[in-house]
């Protein structure tokens, strides 16, 4: 089975000056699958713009291999079914907007009138009709960030490296992201994209990968992570009985409702017992940990065992 | 298919460089002045006029050779348009090889268009005070032409240079280093294997022969005195220059892309 991408053993370390050694990655090992939105999360320096490097062919792996469709990725064709959006991406600003479109249509071999066609189409989706025929060097650090995921979409790959896609953007623009992010899954996409935002792995991922101190500490899915997360529940509850008696913990009570928190084995017990003393449940909030805090954990475990 | 998109580009990239737009202007005004300043010159007005043409005409070429070859990969690195370049599906040799085409294509189109310009300036000078020596306006095409394959070979190394280079300074550095060294190396050459060098140490004389084989031979491409005078050369000459010329480039470019295909842009 051939996945889009598909990383084994993967290491890379950095040469510095007087013959000190970096090791950004150790012994990586990832399959992505297709049609997945993959959320690649670490703090910075962990290695995620390295492992997105040797991907995109711009550097080497000191050890292991790396394959896009198959295709070892230090050869050009590996990149043909790609749209790769880098950190902070800098385009070349003596071109508008179109024409750099049309600059990347043609290295993806694409026809002119297909090139015409793609550019007006996700320069509207990114906003960007208006100043397409301006210099990119007129253009905010939001609208780069527009133009360089513009051209990621231009030929319709079926695998988008983004990394932090959302860096730079206003919350408007982060929302932008989002949607064509959600809406390249609903077309069968691929998207593996970095951050260190919890917030935006959360929000569009289907699975997550920790990675620090270059090496992947945790990977499941973001809905493994959220349920395994849960550690109760606050229980609103109207009249009843004396459910503190019973060694439940009441945090608050007003006009007659009280708001308890129940710890997860014991939920059942206490719905049983609110039916005893003829109580009303009236609302039941999960409580658990967020991904941030499943993230500071595995960060902290990583830094600990590094 | 991805040499001509790159190549495009670069050309682009140049005809836009408000910079060489200045240098460009600047020679082209250079070149409308030796008319005034040929006529100084009491008896050789002509001679002068071609002189100082064939000189504005290398020495813009000079520059521009300089300016590009030694900046037009280093700013892609520098300003890190690298990354989303070769991150398409373009492959690295293409891209070195579509930089020096890019270079080479403005170098001609430089020389032809000041090589035209001081075709002019000769004609008003020759015109106002005719010379006994006929205008060698041959040859006068054969030392632009050389002159052009000499800076399109400057660029060459410049380039080469950037492929290895973080800074600015090294490659632009190197090739000055280069081009003074490679225009004199013939000379050097001829001193140190004459009856007058075996006066200097046995080290130093091996040194110039290495040297000598090894950087460009710049000298060779000169052809400004058959130009200014009609002193007779063999005219296989220019077919084993031109060869030289292929060849030395060819090597050199090689070179380049076999070190920026295993380059790592971190």
């Amino acid at each position: 089975m051939t996945f889009p991408i598909e990383i084994e053993s993967l290491a890379k370390t950095y040469r510095g000056k007087k013959r000190m050694q970096v090791e950004a990655l150790r012994e990586l090992s990832l399959n992505i699958n297709q049609g997945e939105v993959f959320g690649f999360l670490g703090p910075n320096g962990a290695g995620k713009s390295t492992t997105i490097k040797i991907l995109m062919g711009l550097i080497s792996a000191t050890a292991g291999s790396a394959r896009l469709f198959g295709t070892e990725v230090r050869q050009a064709a590996a990149r043909r079914n790609v749209g790769y959006l880098p950190e902070n991406p800098a385009l070349y600003d003596f071109l508008t907007g179109r024409e750099y479109l049309s600059f990347v249509g043609k290295a993806f071999a694409m026809t002119d009138g297909a090139i015409a066609e793609r550019s007006g189409v996700v320069l509207e989706q990114l906003q960007l009709t208006d100043a397409a025929n301006r210099p990119v060097r007129s253009y905010s650090k939001g609208m780069v960030q527009r133009l360089g995921l513009a051209q990621t979409l231009l030929h319709e790959p079926e695998l988008y490296i983004l990394d932090e896609p959302m860096s730079g953007l206003d919350p408007i623009g982060r929302s932008l992201v989002k949607d064509i992010i959600r809406q390249l899954k609903r077309q069968g996409k691929t998207v593996f994209f970095s951050t260190h935002i919890t917030a935006d792995v959360e929000a569009v991922c289907d699975r997550v990968g920790v990675i620090a101190k270059g090496k992947l500490q945790a990977l499941d899915s973001v809905d493994n992570i959220l349920r395994s997360g849960v550690e109760g529940y606050t229980v609103q509850i109207n009249g009843g009985g004396d459910l503190a008696a019973h060694g439940y913990t009441q945090l608050e009570e007003q006009g007659g409702m009280r708001e308890f928190l129940v710890p997860k084995d014991q939920f059942n017990d206490f719905i049983a017992q609110v039916a005893v003393e003829d109580g009303k449940v009236e609302l039941i909030e999960t409580k658990r940990k967020d991904l941030e805090e499943f993230f500071l954990e595995i960060v902290k475990q990583g830094n600990v065992s590094a | 298919m991805s040499l001509n998109t790159l190549l495009i580009l670069n050309i682009r990239w140049i005809i836009r460089d408000r910079i060489l737009q200045a240098l460009a202007a600047v020679s082209l005004f250079l070149i409308m002045l030796v008319p005034a300043i040929s006529a100084f010159s009491m008896r050789q007005t002509q001679e002068l006029a071609v002189t100082l043409s064939l000189s504005f005409v290398s020495f813009t070429l000079l520059i521009f050779a300089l300016s590009l070859g030694s900046t037009i990969v280093w700013r892609d690195i520098e300003r890190r348009y690298t990354y989303t370049v070769l991150s398409l599906p373009l492959d690295r040799g293409g891209y070195v090889m579509a930089k020096f085409l890019a270079v080479a294509l403005f170098l001609v189109v430089a020389a032809a268009l000041v090589g035209s310009c001081s075709f002019i300036a000769i004609f008003i000078s020759s015109f106002k005070y005719p010379s006994q020596i006929p205008v060698q306006w041959g040859m006068i095409m054969i030392a632009i032409f050389m002159d052009t394959l000499k800076y399109m070979l400057l660029a060459a190394i410049a380039i080469l240079v950037t492929t290895v280079s973080t800074s600015f300074f090294m490659p632009f550095f190197t090739s000055i280093a280069i081009f003074m060294a490679g225009s004199a190396s013939q000379e050097v050459f001829e001193f140190a294997t004459s009856e007058a060098g075996t006066r200097v140490s046995g080290v130093v004389r091996l040194a110039t022969r290495v040297i000598y084989y090894i950087i460009p031979n710049f000298s060779a491409f000169n052809f400004k005195l058959q130009a200014v005078y009609p002193i007779p050369f063999d005219p296989k000459q220019i077919s084993y220059v031109t060869l030289y010329f292929l060849v030395y480039t060819a090597l050199t470019l090689s070179a380049a892309v076999w070190i920026f295909s295993r380059r790592e842009l971190t």
